[in-house]
């Protein structure tokens, strides 16, 4: 199989602090893969790295063998990755609907239309309205989305973030905020999407149940390193990921 | 439908306003037509797209100076005003270029600055602009395509007709983007910037293209000016200038289409109502605004529609 | 070389006008994170505050400016308290619009008040006269200005550096949550820091009061020339400011000499070029 993303030696600091340091990973296309670690261990800034949301000081990022390490944000969305954020990060005076609409367009390279209208966007409409259904928002498609309930907003991000089709889809704690029984529904959610949609997630999430029981493959990071990485099994029987969660059921 | 039928009576009063009312109506007609172009350009920037600017009176200014400098050599009104309009596109690109590179606080020092730029140029390159004395006896030439018709614009309510065909043009051409794709790409950068990035979107380029409409639709006010005062300042380029559409859009509401409109014309009633009853009308203004954005941001048009809509 | 000389020491004074405004507006931006677009109006205040207790009704020199920066730091509580305290969450830009409708309201305010006319107030008989520098009549006042900006600047120095006071102000300027958390009560300390920013504008323009014009339309002219010395200084940087305020007030001094056509086009163009290479400023850090 091949990498659908790889690193070399990514390494971000800030002042004296690494918040990534020598991360050589490769990660494989169509493994649902999480990303553990204790706060501050370095997964966010990982993933800020990978998307192109912040540059790296030190090494190299590959996606399917070509580097783009400086590649602006929005380039690697063309090229087919995408994301969602820890902190909400929604369009909020925008609808449910045109938050995954401008998404679809992007897709679709209409966002430089100028003349046309919305409503005679046929084929990103009816993929806008598709995407709502996948995401269980089809009900609210015409609230303003900053007045959704955090669950709505939080599968909203999921919708945007898939709505551009991504070949590889990171999701930063894609469940906070949620009660058990909502972060099952909604990781569920995910791998089904993962299933149909060909794509493949790479999740950042604290619940160790959930992350153990749906996800092919665990990259355990720590400080800024990555610590071990392997299937669920190896990992539960590592003894320094039990040192690092020391005390904590895994 | 309802909406269609206002509007519909809107532009055939409008149209029928010189046989109506007076010339001084005409007037100021004109005026709030002009501020209303202004205003919709600023609101795209600030409204649609989030970045407020106070420096537009500079691209004013150069649309209006453009257009006298034209119609000073070469008296044909068509030419003046799309030269002038030109023009602005050429430097507000340019100028864009630059200023988009930051948001918030510093965009709107930047633009400041180079609105002041363009001012301190009106005001002190004397030969190009003839200094704080402006540019004077610019003709209201006449409307020609050579060889198709020439209509004679001395009368102001010929001119008044140009200005206003001029304004609907620009209007619904405003209308048809912000309700465009792009229309909704610039509120996607408005709400959340880097959301904007991670579906894929550049967000300098759609920044750009933003400022360069705001600049050309203030260039187009500005073009319209000089054949209807015959000269030009140095006080349109000021930043004092830049606060009208801003106050403008404030009034009418930011997050609405016809907001600008609807402010410009309140706007410019309260100043010619207030200054009848008292030189201090400028005190009136202050107190509106700081009652507007202490309570009732969605402005006047959000009062009625009371909601967020857009109309 | 005497003209060099002799246009920096006037240049420098009217630096000194110009630190005193920069000043407040620099650290009110630092602390609250407001861009005050009336801070040149308070400027402005200063000067007809002392206008009306030194020249109208004949208070001691030093009492009415004592009295007209209590005044307008009366104005700063007003505006902070009931007003700016309320839109702190929102965007910037209603804030840039709030304190524009501020500077409408005190232009007008002060031609309701105190007429439309220029004013200018007496020269305090101890500070008439001239001094001689590199041969040359320097008024006396000037280098009374001098002295004064910088021992104010000095004193606020020591004062966010040496009391407690000063210590708070810039813990809640570097982290307000934290702040906040070690008990400092952040409402209470931006009022102060709001005041105390008003007051120093204000003390610019009453010291200004007997040589330069007091008018209606100063405090917009004056917050242009704040914003441009902000800038440059970096927004929020009080070295920055002080730098910032004696690059602009001799450069107009110089610049009189040397470009005198496009003095104003080169102040404004060493603004845009600061904001785009170095935006924290020549002197911020990073």
């Amino acid at each position: 199989m091949n990498a659908i993303i790889r690193t070399e030696k990514l390494g971000k600091y800030f002042g004296a602090m690494a918040a990534v340091h020598e991360v050589t990973l490769a990660l494989q296309e169509g493994l649902f893969t999480s990303v553990i670690g204790p706060n501050g261990a370095g997964k966010t800034t990982l993933i800020n790295l990978l998307s192109g949301f912040m540059l790296p000081d030190r090494g190299a990022i590959y996606f399917r063998e070509k580097e783009i390490t400086r590649l602006e944000t929005d380039k690697r969305v063309k090229m087919g990755i995408s994301r969602s954020f820890q902190v909400m990060n929604i369009f909020p005076r925008m609808t449910v609907f045109q938050n995954i609409l401008l998404a679809v367009l992007s897709r679709l390279n209409k966002t430089s239309s100028a003349f046309s209208s919305l409503r005679s966007q046929k084929e990103a409409v009816g993929e806008a309205e598709k995407t709502l259904g996948e995401v269980w928002l089809q009900e609210k498609k015409d609230s303003p989305a900053g007045e959704l309930s955090h669950g709505d907003q939080r599968l909203l991000e999921l919708g945007i973030a898939v709505a551009t089709n991504p070949q590889l889809c990171f999701l930063d704690e894609p469940s906070s905020g949620m009660n058990p029984i909502e972060r099952i529904k909604v990781l569920e959610l995910v791998k089904k999407l993962a299933a149909e949609r060909n794509t493949t997630f790479i999740i950042v999430e604290h619940d160790m149940d959930i992350v153990f029981s749906l996800s092919d493959w665990i990259v355990v990071m720590n400080r800024g390193e990555v610590l071990a990485e392997g299937t669920p099994g190896d990992i539960r029987e590592n003894q320094e990921v039990r040192d690092i969660y020391l005390g904590e059921e895994i | 439908m309802k909406t269609r039928l206002a509007i519909l009576i809107l532009v055939i009063l409008l149209a029928l306003l010189p046989a109506y009312a007076g010339k001084y109506a005409v007037y100021v007609v004109i005026h709030i037509l002009l501020l209303s172009i202004f205003s919709l350009g600023f609101n795209l920037l600030f409204g649609y797209t989030g970045l407020l600017s106070f420096g537009q009176a500079g691209f004013y200014a150069v649309g209006a100076y453009g257009c006298a400098k034209i119609l000073l050599a070469y008296p044909s009104l068509l030419v003046g005003i799309v030269g002038g309009v030109a023009i602005t596109g050429v430097v507000s690109l340019a100028l864009g270029y630059l200023c988009i590179r930051h948001t918030r606080i510093y965009f709107s020092m930047l633009t400041l600055s180079f609105g002041m730029m363009i001012f301190s140029l009106a005001w002190k390159w004397r030969d190009m602009t003839g200094g704080d004395d402006g540019l004077v006896g610019i003709p209201r030439a006449a409307l020609e395509i050579p060889g198709l018709f020439k209509i004679n614009m001395t009368p102001m309510e010929n001119y008044y007709y140009v200005v206003l065909a001029f304004a609907i043009l620009a209007i619904a051409l405003f209308h048809r983007i912000v309700h465009s794709p792009m229309g909704l790409t610039l509120q996607g950068i408005r709400d959340s910037e880097t959301r904007t990035a991670c579906i894929g979107i550049s967000v300098r380029k759609y920044r750009l293209i933003a400022f360069t409409i705001a600049g050309l639709y203030a260039g187009l006010a500005g073009a319209m000016l000089p054949p209807l005062e015959s000269t030009v300042t140095p006080p349109l380029a000021h930043w004092s200038h830049s606060a009208e559409p801003v106050l403008a859009t404030l009034l009418g509401g930011i997050y609405t289409f016809s907001g600008p409109i609807v402010g410009s014309v309140i706007f410019y009633l309260l100043k010619d109502i207030i200054v009848r009853f008292t030189e201090y009308w400028q005190i009136c203004l202050g107190i509106i605004v700081v009652a507007l954005v202490m309570g009732f941001r969605g402005g006047v048009v959000s009062i009625f529609l009371r909601k967020g809509g857009r109309p | 070389m005497e003209t060099l000389i002799f246009q920096g020491l006037v240049g420098l004074s009217v630096s000194m006008y110009l630190w005193l405004l920069a000043a407040g507006l620099t650290i009110v931006f630092g602390v609250l994170g407001v861009l005050n677009f009336a801070h040149g109006s308070l400027f402005m205040l200063g000067g007809y505050f002392t206008f009306t207790y030194y020249g109208l009704l004949g208070i001691n020199f030093w009492l009415a400016i004592a009295l007209s920066l209590l005044s307008v730091g009366v104005v700063g509580y007003f505006m902070e308290r009931f007003f700016l305290r309320h839109i702190y969450h929102m965007d910037h830009a209603y804030q840039l619009l709030l304190t524009f409708g501020f500077i409408l309201i005190f232009d007008d305010a002060v031609k309701m008040i105190w007429g439309g006319v220029a004013k200018i107030p007496p020269m305090p008989s101890f500070f008439e006269g001239t001094v001689s520098v590199v041969g040359r009549p320097f008024p006396v006042y000037n280098l009374f200005i001098i002295g004064t900006g910088l021992a104010v600047a000095i004193a606020i120095w020591q004062l966010f550096e040496k009391t407690w006071w000063g210590k708070m102000v810039r813990a809640s300027a570097s982290d307000r949550e934290m702040a906040s958390a070690i008990g400092v009560n952040i409402p209470t300390l931006f009022t102060g820091v709001f005041v105390f920013g008003a007051m120093l504008a204000a003390l610019g323009g009453a010291l200004g009061t007997p040589v330069r014009v007091v008018a209606p339309g100063i405090g917009a002219a004056m917050i242009i020339q704040a914003f441009i010395i902000t800038v440059i200084g970096g927004l929020g940087n009080l070295k920055g400011a002080f730098v910032g305020a004696i690059i602009v007030g001799t450069l107009s001094a110089y610049g009189i000499l040397l470009f005198p056509v496009f003095e104003l086009f080169l102040i404004f163009l060493i603004m845009a070029v600061v904001l785009m290479v170095k935006p924290q400023g020549l002197f911020g850090g990073g």
